[in-house]
């Protein structure tokens, strides 16, 4: 069989998934040997950006005109696209103040003559394009990424149970930091594949992996409510990852949620 | 010859950098018109996203500006907001950040010397190429490029945006058991990274060499070769406390960057490897010093080129100064402690320390309720960008009348040589900006 044709792409991020895949020092070697690795600007210098692709990996968010130009020209070439990482899954931390003027926040950070400077609403890949299949991780995890090249090299289909950290997290048996500790804990409503990480060395889950699905909004927002924490805690801390995921369906108001429609816009955090 | 020559050149998509830039060079009739290092990286704005936020939610959201640097940004910042609430952190955290910095160095330069420059140097598009030629080099890289996340994993709770530190301390500390097995690890590595000495003193180097080139970097009063320090030194003799970071880094707009620039002086300058070395070099030890003495015997060594030599050459400080700071840890019973809270008060406070490119600072101001209401971060490849345009002018003086492909290989030998992490440039910032 022939290798798949593979594309590995950075739009606007930290390039933390692209390094945990060079992170995979032991496997590294092993996986070039099994794919025809056709363009991976961040590791080899000479890339072919024309060729029809099997599975093009990207990450980051589109932020610009060049995110939507490159992701639109990956899509085009590539029968998979997997988006890799928190940011390109759901916005991650780069879509945090989304319901801010970009105009303002570039004139904050780069002073009144800096328009030149291209700069658009972080969007996940899907929200601009279709996507086979998704990885979230701030970063992605190594053994779910191998996995997943895994079970495509195989012909089977990549799947990761949609269970919340908790999960992991009680199969630890660490003592629960929200129940125990009051802390804002993002554990239940987010996608497990960490080994519950942060609970694990007494930090509270900050939700860097995004939402579970199905998860328990209206419970969880009133756990922490009932625990005396404030809503404005509450909404800063979830506020911080896949915040454009979390914010429509939790904490626009003070009162338990009751579907009044409210949701849809973007709750502003400061 | 030269006199008539017109060309322009494009570099695209800078290969093997961390970030997304390219090059851009017009010369006019042997005349150099334009040399611009371009920045097309996005624009995530970390400055506001951390306005409105609670201190401690502040590490692990800026972590995130960049990846290989993540366990810097993250002491960086907690550095800041602890020197802002007048946080004392105790003896065994600082040590522990000390052991976690060498952590993110060893990483990051393995992965840049082996992955990222050395094929460069020998002729490959990658070092995925060199495997079949150079087999055990690249397996010894990759090796301690492991063991730099190893580092991070044990002591930040992850290699890529660390967990485990937080402000006022850590969540967990190690058992000794597992210090002394990384120990084992550091000394077996301490002896396959001096086994390539001779490999990197054998590279041959175009030489760029500039006696009028100006470096900066921290230095510590301890008067020990340290990643952190309450001071900013200059090449050109100058002293400033680090709170005094904005007269050093002076940043500036430009057109075809979406990283600021910054200039000392009016003047570009250089920070990272060969800047530390230039500076404090006299302060190494141990095989450190053996490697200095044989590789770059002549200090200050004006050739940027070094870069590449200089963080080889750290690789091999990092992993003895951790074999040092795990001495010290396991010295007293390894018990978990509660990381360092009090009272909330206001503040402003700066923290500064040397990350893999170069000093890295962070600012933040904190309002009485501890949340952030203002915050500035400027970061190493900022600093070099303007030094890099200043280089590449100087190669393209030398290389007048050469063939655009040999042009083009300096300039990108010459970027890479920084080693720039784009990521983190992109936005950078500095909100007084006039």
């Amino acid at each position: 069989m022939a290798k798949p044709r593979v594309g590995i792409y950075g739009l606007t991020s930290c390039a933390g998934d692209q390094l945990a895949i060079l992170n995979c020092e032991d496997e590294l070697l092993t996986l070039v040997s099994k794919l025809d690795i056709r363009s991976w600007v961040m590791a080899q210098s000479i890339n072919d950006e024309e060729t029809e692709l099997d599975i093009a990996f990207v990450e980051g968010v589109v932020a610009t005109e060049r995110d939507l130009n490159t992701l639109k020209d990956v899509r085009e070439r590539a029968k998979i696209l997997i988006a890799i990482g928190t940011c390109a899954v759901w916005g991650g931390v780069a879509a945090m103040k989304n319901h801010l003027s970009r105009d303002r926040m570039r004139e904050i950070v780069y002073g009144d003559r800096a328009q030149h400077i291209d700069t658009q609403k972080a969007l996940p890949l899907k929200a601009v394009v279709d996507v086979e299949y998704e990885l979230p991780g701030c970063p992605i995890e190594k053994h779910q990424f191998l996995s997943l090249v895994g079970a495509l090299l195989h012909g089977d289909f990549p799947e990761f149970p949609q269970i919340p950290v908790c999960s992991e997290c009680k199969m630890a048996e660490n003592e629960c930091l929200l129940v125990h500790n009051g802390e804002v804990c993002c554990g239940p409503l987010t996608m497990a594949g960490c080994g519950a990480r942060c609970p694990s060395l007494n930090v509270p889950c900050v939700g860097c992996h995004g939402p579970v699905e199905e998860a328990h909004y209206n419970a969880n927002y009133r756990a922490l409510r009932a625990k005396g924490i404030s809503k404005d805690d509450i909404q800063r801390k979830m506020g911080i990852f896949a915040s454009p995921a979390w914010m429509p369906k939790v904490l626009v108001t003070d009162e338990p949620l009751g579907g009044n429609g409210k949701g849809k816009d973007y709750v502003k955090t400061d | 010859m030269s006199k008539q020559i017109s060309q322009s050149i494009d570099i695209a998509h800078l290969g093997r950098v961390e970030g997304h830039g390219g090059i851009h060079v017009e010369i006019k009739d042997g005349e150099i018109k334009k040399v611009d290092m371009e920045i097309y990286e996005g624009s995530r704005f970390y400055e506001t996203l951390v306005i409105g936020k609670h201190f401690t939610e502040v590490p692990p959201i800026v972590s995130r500006v960049c990846a290989i640097c993540s366990a810097d940004h993250t002491l960086a910042s907690q550095m800041a907001v602890e020197d802002a609430m007048g946080i004392e952190i105790t003896p065994r955290t600082r040590l522990l950040r000390g052991l976690l910095l060498h952590g993110s160095m060893i990483e990051s330069h393995a992965l840049h010397v082996f992955a990222l420059a050395l094929p460069d140097l020998l002729g490959y598009p990658s070092v995925l190429a060199m495997v079949e030629d150079y087999p055990d080099e690249v397996t010894a890289g990759l090796g301690l490029k492991k063991l730099g996340n190893i580092v991070q994993e044990m002591i930040g709770g992850r290699a890529i945006h660390p967990v485990n530190a937080v402000v006022g301390g850590f969540g967990k500390v190690p058992s000794k058991d597992e210090l002394a097995d990384l120990a084992k690890q550091l000394e077996e590595a301490l002896d396959k990274t001096m086994s390539m000495v001779e490999l990197i003193g054998s590279l041959e180097l175009p030489d760029y060499s500039d006696p009028s080139n100006i470096y900066a970097a921290l230095h510590n009063e301890e008067e020990r070769y340290s990643y952190l320090g309450q001071w900013i030194f200059t090449s050109t003799g100058e002293k400033k406390p680090i709170h005094d970071f904005r007269e050093v880094c002076n940043e500036r707009v430009v057109r075809h960057s979406t990283a600021k620039q910054s200039l000392y002086s009016d003047k570009p300058f250089m920070t990272g490897s060969l800047a530390r070395i230039n500076i404090n070099s006299h302060l190494l030890k141990g095989r450190a010093k053996e490697a200095l003495e044989q590789l770059l015997p002549e200090i200050p060594d004006y050739n940027d080129l070094h870069n590449n030599v200089a963080q080889f050459i750290e690789l091999i400080h990092s992993v003895e100064r951790s074999l040092v700071l795990i001495r010290s840890l396991v010295q007293d019973p390894l018990e978990d402690e509660e990381p360092i809270r009090q009272a909330v008060r206001s503040g402003v406070g700066v923290g500064a320390l040397e990350a893999p490119r170069g000093s890295l600072y962070h600012y933040y101001e904190i309002d009485d309720s501890g949340i952030v209401t203002d915050a500035d971060i400027i970061t190493p490849t900022a600093q070099n960008l303007a030094n890099i345009e200043k280089d590449f002018r100087t190669a393209l003086t030398q290389k007048m009348g050469s063939s655009k492909d040999e042009i083009r290989a300096h300039l990108e030998m010459i970027a890479r040589a920084y080693d720039p992490c784009i990521s983190c440039a992109v936005h950078l910032v500095d909100v007084e900006f006039k």
